[in-house]
């Protein structure tokens, strides 16, 4: 893993240079941390999202929102390259994680992971304790000294907004906790292999009001470090949290009855939920969609 | 689960409730400059407050912007929507203030070199002063969210209302015993009208600090009095019809 670590940081370190892109992909804008360009994910035969072309800011939050089977969820787990491990998931077109090809050869998808955590639907802590789930990636990342990690731990609970319920009980098992607990503790657990992005795929969608206002201001903090992005059913959500907002929908293939995805509109939030440019974005959040 | 959430929102509806409370010292701070440019025929001091509400409005254009993406984006509930429904039903009473206080501006241009008697100068001064506390008290209801003193704004007005009916009387006299132009006089008596609807509109101010509080508005009680008698009216020539038969 130590050697893709390195082309990864080689990568970024000579980009402009040796890894110079395809002459008509454009300039890379330094402020963005991911640019696609028609990018479609494929299983196996199926196009499951088309022609998806994003540029995904530093320090924002940008949501994806759109029906069911629209391909956002898909196109979250491209990011990270989640789809990896589905045998016959394929991306087609290009992904840049700060300038770098996210599926060129040479890039692990470990490491990948690493700077690009992910936040699920449904809370899934390790059935261990408290501690040993958030120290569990700097552990694998070879870190053995308890100061250190006690210092991570501490770090990574007060950054996901914890600290202050668990401190008491850090040896306590994870699953334990609340709902709500749970997830913010999954935040904890990404943050602490110290990564770049947090990719999160409906991560309130299984939690009640309350613990749901409180990951939505812990995202709000969170941004001040990490980029976010995030998919939800609730645009309403998209609306109180994100920067930018995405707005996908799926075609129906009148001949095959496929759907596949599609990105119709990507602008700030403020403009998506007050004055979207195109007509199926207002009739989706008007709440006039067939 | 007593620590706040949604700090970002409630964060947004302060900047909102700053955003309505600077409008309310704007005009506060513009009225008095506004009688001094007119009383000493200064057509720049007008000049300068008439470019001035240009400021005003940018302020509350920023505000619609700002009420208009919380409606959007955050879903206010409760209080949260009430203090929204009120800055956007304050921000053009404030706005139309300004312009009120604007047109005493232009009046110095319109009656440059008029000389006003010494008692139709004091009344004018005396509407300003009331002018403008009238719309410092608003703006210090608004911001206390000090229901008592919103609701007395209409008390409060009277005097306002009186020196508007003197300033009319006086320039009436004044007309005869003069004879005055009667353009002058007519604006001389529009002059008192600013000031007049100035307090008005800090009335409404006061009167929207209780929606704030209690969700009432005076409005309601007279659409209850409207129902009152509709039902009345439905109901008596019901009996009559009956005895008909």
């Amino acid at each position: 893993m130590a050697d893709l670590t390195t082309a990864i940081a080689v990568k970024e370190s000579t980009l402009t240079t040796e890894h110079a892109l395809s002459p008509d992909s454009g300039p890379v804008s330094d402020d963005m941390v991911f640019q696609t360009r028609d990018l479609s994910v494929y299983y196996g035969d199926f196009r499951a999202v088309r022609d998806v072309e994003l540029a995904i800011p530093e320090r924002q939050i940008t949501a994806l929102i759109g029906p069911s089977g629209c391909g956002k969820s898909t196109v979250l787990r491209s990011f990270n390259r989640m789809n990896d491990l589905i045998p016959t998931a394929r991306v087609d077109g290009t992904l840049l994680y700060r300038g770098v090809d996210l599926y060129a050869d040479r890039v692990d998808p470990v490491e990948v992971r690493r700077r690009i955590g992910m936040v699920f639907q449904k809370p899934n802590p390790f059935p261990k304790s408290i501690f040993d789930n958030v120290a569990y990636g700097p552990r694998i990342a070879g870190i053995r000294k308890k100061g250190e990690l006690n210092d991570i731990v501490e770090a990574s609970l007060h950054k996901a907004a914890l600290w202050d319920e668990v401190k008491d009980r850090l040896s306590a098992s994870a699953t334990g906790m609340s709902g709500g607990q749970q997830q913010r503790l999954c935040i904890a657990r990404a943050i602490a292999s110290s990564p770049d992005v947090l990719l999160m795929d409906e991560p309130c969608s299984a939690l009640d009001p309350i613990a749901t206002a409180r990951i939505e201001d812990l995202m709000a903090e969170l941004k001040n470090d990490y980029t976010i992005m995030i998919v939800t059913h609730n645009m309403q959500q998209a609306a109180r949290v994100s920067d930018r907002t995405a707005f996908f929908t799926a075609e129906v293939d009148i001949h095959t009855d496929q759907r596949t995805g599609l990105l119709v509109e990507y602008d700030l939030t403020t403009t998506i939920f007050s004055n979207p440019a195109d007509e199926r974005t207002e009739n989706y959040i008007t709440g006039r969609f067939g | 689960m007593t620590e706040p959430l949604r700090t970002n929102f409630h964060g947004d509806l302060d900047a909102v409730r700053a955003e309505v409370v600077h409008m309310c010292a704007m005009v506060t701070e513009m009225i008095p400059r506004a009688t001094d440019a007119f009383l000493n025929n200064d057509l720049t001091a007008a000049q300068k407050l008439i470019d001035e509400d240009d400021l005003l409005d940018a302020v509350s254009v920023n505000l619609d912007t700002m009420c208009t993406q919380l409606l959007a984006l955050q879903q206010p509930m409760a209080t949260d929507l009430r203090e929204i429904v009120a800055a956007i039903r304050l921000n053009p009473e404030i706005e139309r203030s300004g312009d009120l206080v604007v047109n005493i501006a232009k009046a110095t241009r319109r009656m440059f070199g008029t000389e006003y008697q010494p008692h139709i100068r004091g009344l004018i001064t005396k509407m300003s002063v009331e002018a403008q506390r009238m719309f410092r008290l608003a703006g210090e209801a608004y911001e206390g969210r000090d229901v008592a003193l919103g609701a007395a704004l209409d008390d409060i007005d009277d005097r306002l209302d009186e020196y508007a009916n003197d300033l009319v009387a006086a320039v009436l006299s004044d007309h005869k015993a003069h004879e005055r132009d009667p353009q002058t006089s007519i604006q001389m008596a529009l002059l008192g009208r600013f000031y007049e609807r100035v307090g008005d509109h800090a009335v409404n101010v006061g009167e929207w600090v209780r929606f704030i509080v209690e969700g009432w508005t005076p409005e309601q009680a007279g659409a209850q009095r409207a129902m009152a008698r509709m039902n009345q009216q439905s109901t008596t020539p019901a009996a009559p019809a009956d005895e008909q038969e």
